[in-house]
């Protein structure tokens, strides 16, 4: 009984010892926190590696890397700023950016934009975060939407690139069809997400695409002009030749009704999309001879195309703990070898910011890089065209002057539009006057109406 | 000295309650007072600042479209979901309250929707709810009883899918609850309806059903505050799609306003005027019932 009393009283105390001696060394260790938004399981392993290289060269820094779903991220950052412990490092859309940078909350980047070199990143992506002569935020791979179609269908029916919106409509008519002749449609002509952040990324390309401007020098709505009335009949239409239930699509069902040979085009599609089609269209057909992509039409009041880029920066927060150790994390991040291993993860999505990787033999031998040649082609002619805008951002000067754009989009207001429209049989003056109503609201409350 | 030891015991009493009143202090009155400070103050979210409106918040809520669709499609909602989890729980209660073979199994059965975590039935039921390749179109179109596939996911159904989950993610508590009750119901009362004539329906009326009164009354004022304040199904089902302004209730029109518009004092407000139809709701339910209770 007295042996068992004193195993127990040693087995505590080393239990207690090794705690002590556990928790001082974490202690002792500069904790750095990184939240990012790529959860798919691969790029989650690249950043461990990455993480795993850097603290193997740094003993004193540790790096908690989290990954957070989208719809999880900004709420998750607010908080955690309002709490006054933001982490070190985190994603976040471009607009986000632009509404923290303009409460001050965020640090410069520009040792890593340094450390890259300047000119080594390219023109469209310093865009996105520099803000008189610094960069608040720095973009980790950037990637646009993309008109995904069925080549094999638009073939046989003899059908080209849309180059307006007329074309896009003819296209999607001849594409909706009755395969086997029972009277039913059973390949829908266009499928689009009905989700909210799509909806607002749609309607921020159609905008620019027909030549509009979503708010104007003194922040006032502009969406009862003629170019969003044109943009309403375009989508109501279009609908037409949707799958029914569209609304209720999220984006990984948009790209299921395309592999699953449901829909035959496909407007909001991402590279990323390729590894699903990799993944669940048969085989013979996981390729470019049946998934293509076309460059985007514009509208009757423009005369360009346009697209939305996914590009989120890395933002360093003000009032975090480490800055400097995050920066050097930063560095080793942007390291060609590093940064390689990251893109690979989602070659087809992920356009690496700097030149010197994006023209290197090893970025080039990707075997996924390769096989989807054309689909990097397109993203490539978007970017180095200046065709390409983050979400509900129309011009790159909205970047720094309409920092309400995250509201905007969290409110749902230009969703809610296009449903009344394309749903609701609202007519588009009347809808676009609520929608107006509500963004003037919207703008006012946030104390940037100047009109 | 006795009257030494009762102070103290009053004090050692007070010390003892004092942890659980701090708790139900600062987790319960606390945030619902501030929640009712703040709907008078317009304040974003999440950075400090804030500015006093008064009633504004009120005034604005009363005058705007979207916060009247939230109340009636948060009462269609919680209307439809609670009769209809009455009537499938009393009935289950009813079947499995009898003896058969495999009765144990049918209970556990029974409970399975209520134990599964939200989240994942969300899931499971969007899939078989997906109207391209969804298993519940598939089979109502292999049976003939749908000809083209129904958007369960879409605007005009998603309500009515939001039922069907909620009832049938919902209803095993009244089975519980009613279950409970019936077993405690004295067999002689049966007997003596059965010597009268009384068929299984008129025991049902007569005897089955007002013994379940006061089970039913806790029932139905539980799951009436529950639905109406239901966030998480709702939310989850469409989470911002393009449906979702079809089933946005009060709960999810305070959540959007506070965490998507950054809007805490409109927030703020929508929860009180939440909490005070409640109140309002329960009272003249007391009301109701107890004057039935008299007469």
């Amino acid at each position: 009984m007295k042996m068992q009393k004193k195993l127990i009283m040693i087995i505590g105390f080393v239990c207690l010892f090794s705690l002590i001696l556990g928790s001082t060394a974490l202690a002792a260790k500069k904790v750095i926190h990184v939240w990012h938004t790529e959860t798919n399981p691969k790029s989650r392993e690249a950043i461990a590696n990455i993480v795993a290289r850097f603290e193997a060269l740094h003993a004193d820094i540790k790096v908690e890397a989290e990954a957070l779903a989208w719809g999880d991220l900004e709420g998750k950052i607010m908080a955690a700023l309002a709490a006054g412990s933001p982490p070190e490092l985190s994603h976040g859309q471009p607009i986000t950016c632009a509404a923290l940078h303009e409460k001050g909350l965020l640090l410069p980047l520009d040792d890593v934009v340094k450390a890259i070199g300047e000119d080594n990143i390219w023109d469209q992506i310093k865009k996105v975060g520099k803000y008189g002569d610094h960069y608040y935020g720095l973009v980790h791979a950037a990637g646009t939407s993309l008109l995904v179609y069925r080549k094999d269908l638009a073939n046989k029916k003899g059908l080209k690139n849309p180059k307006t919106w007329d074309d896009l409509l003819h296209n999607a008519k001849e594409l909706t069809m009755d395969t086997n002749g029972d009277g039913k449609v059973d390949i829908y002509g266009l499928t689009i997400p009905g989700d909210n952040l799509f909806i607002n990324i749609l309607m921020g390309e159609l905008t620019k695409a027909n030549g509009g401007i979503l708010f104007d020098d003194r922040n006032r709505p502009r969406f009862t002009d003629k170019k969003m009335i044109q943009i309403l009949n375009f989508l109501k239409e279009l609908t037409k030749y949707m799958p029914p239930g569209w609304e209720g699509h999220g984006y990984r069902e948009t790209f299921a009704n395309m592999y699953g040979k449901k829909a035959a085009m496909m407007y909001q599609g991402y590279g990323r999309g390729a590894s699903l089609i990799e993944q669940y269209a048969p085989a013979n057909m996981a390729n470019t001879d049946y998934f293509d992509v076309w460059i985007k039409p514009h509208g009757p009041s423009g005369t360009k195309p346009a697209a939305q880029v996914d590009e989120e920066p890395w933002m360093l927060f003000k009032g975090c703990k480490y800055p400097k150790e995050a920066i050097e994390f930063l560095k080793f991040f942007y390291k060609d070898e590093n940064y390689l291993e990251y893109i690979q993860t989602v070659p087809i999505h992920f356009f690496p910011i700097t030149k010197s990787l994006r023209k290197s033999s090893a970025y080039h031998a990707t075997p996924m890089i390769k096989k989807w040649k054309g689909w990097l082609d397109v993203q490539e002619y978007y970017l180095d065209n200046d065709l390409v805008k983050p979400t509900l951002v129309v011009d790159w000067e909205d970047m720094a002057g309409k920092p309400y754009l995250m509201e905007i989009l969290g409110s749902g207001i230009l969703k809610d539009m296009v449903m009344e429209v394309t749903k609701e049989n609202v007519a588009p003056e009347k809808a676009t006057a609520k929608a107006q109503k509500r963004a003037e609201e919207l703008v006012k409350d946030r104390g940037y109406a100047k009109w | 000295m006795g009257l030494k030891l009762k102070l103290s015991a009053q004090k050692t009493g007070i010390i003892l309650i004092s942890p659980a009143i701090l708790l139900i202090f600062s987790l319960l009155v606390y945030p619902v007072l501030y929640g009712v400070w703040l709907s008078f103050f317009k304040k974003h979210s999440f950075f400090p600042g804030q500015k006093f409106v008064g009633l504004a918040n009120y005034i604005y809520l009363m005058t705007n479209s979207d916060f009247w669709m939230s109340i009636w499609y948060g009462t269609v909602y919680s209307v439809s979901t609670i009769v209809l989890q009455i009537v499938l729980g009393i009935i289950a209660a009813l079947i499995v309250n009898e003896a058969f073979r495999g009765r144990n199994f049918v209970r556990g059965v029974l409970l399975f929707p209520y134990v599964i975590p939200t989240v994942v039935a969300i899931i499971l039921w969007k899939w078989l709810l997906n109207n391209q390749f969804g298993l519940v179109n598939y089979l109502m179109m292999a049976v003939g009883i749908i000809d083209d596939p129904i958007s369960w996911m879409g605007k005009d159904h998603i309500m009515t899918s939001l039922i069907i989950i909620s009832v049938w993610e919902f209803f095993p508590f009244v089975v519980l609850s009613v279950l409970a009750r019936m077993q405690t119901i004295p067999p002689t009362l049966y007997e003596a309806a059965q010597v009268d004539g009384a068929g299984p329906i008129r025991r049902f009326f007569h005897v089955t059903l007002p013994q379940l009164r006061n089970v039913l009354f806790v029932v139905i004022l539980l799951r009436s505050i529950w639905m109406f304040t239901k966030f998480d199904t709702v939310w989850l089902l469409t989470q911002g799609g393009g449906a979702e302004k079809y089933i946005r209730t009060l709960p999810v029109y305070a959540y959007m306003r506070t965490f998507m518009y950054y809007q805490a004092g409109l927030g703020s407000t929508l929860a009180v005027i939440m909490f005070l139809i409640l109140i309002i709701s329960t009272a003249i339910y007391f009301k109701m019932f107890r004057r039935e209770e008299e007469i």
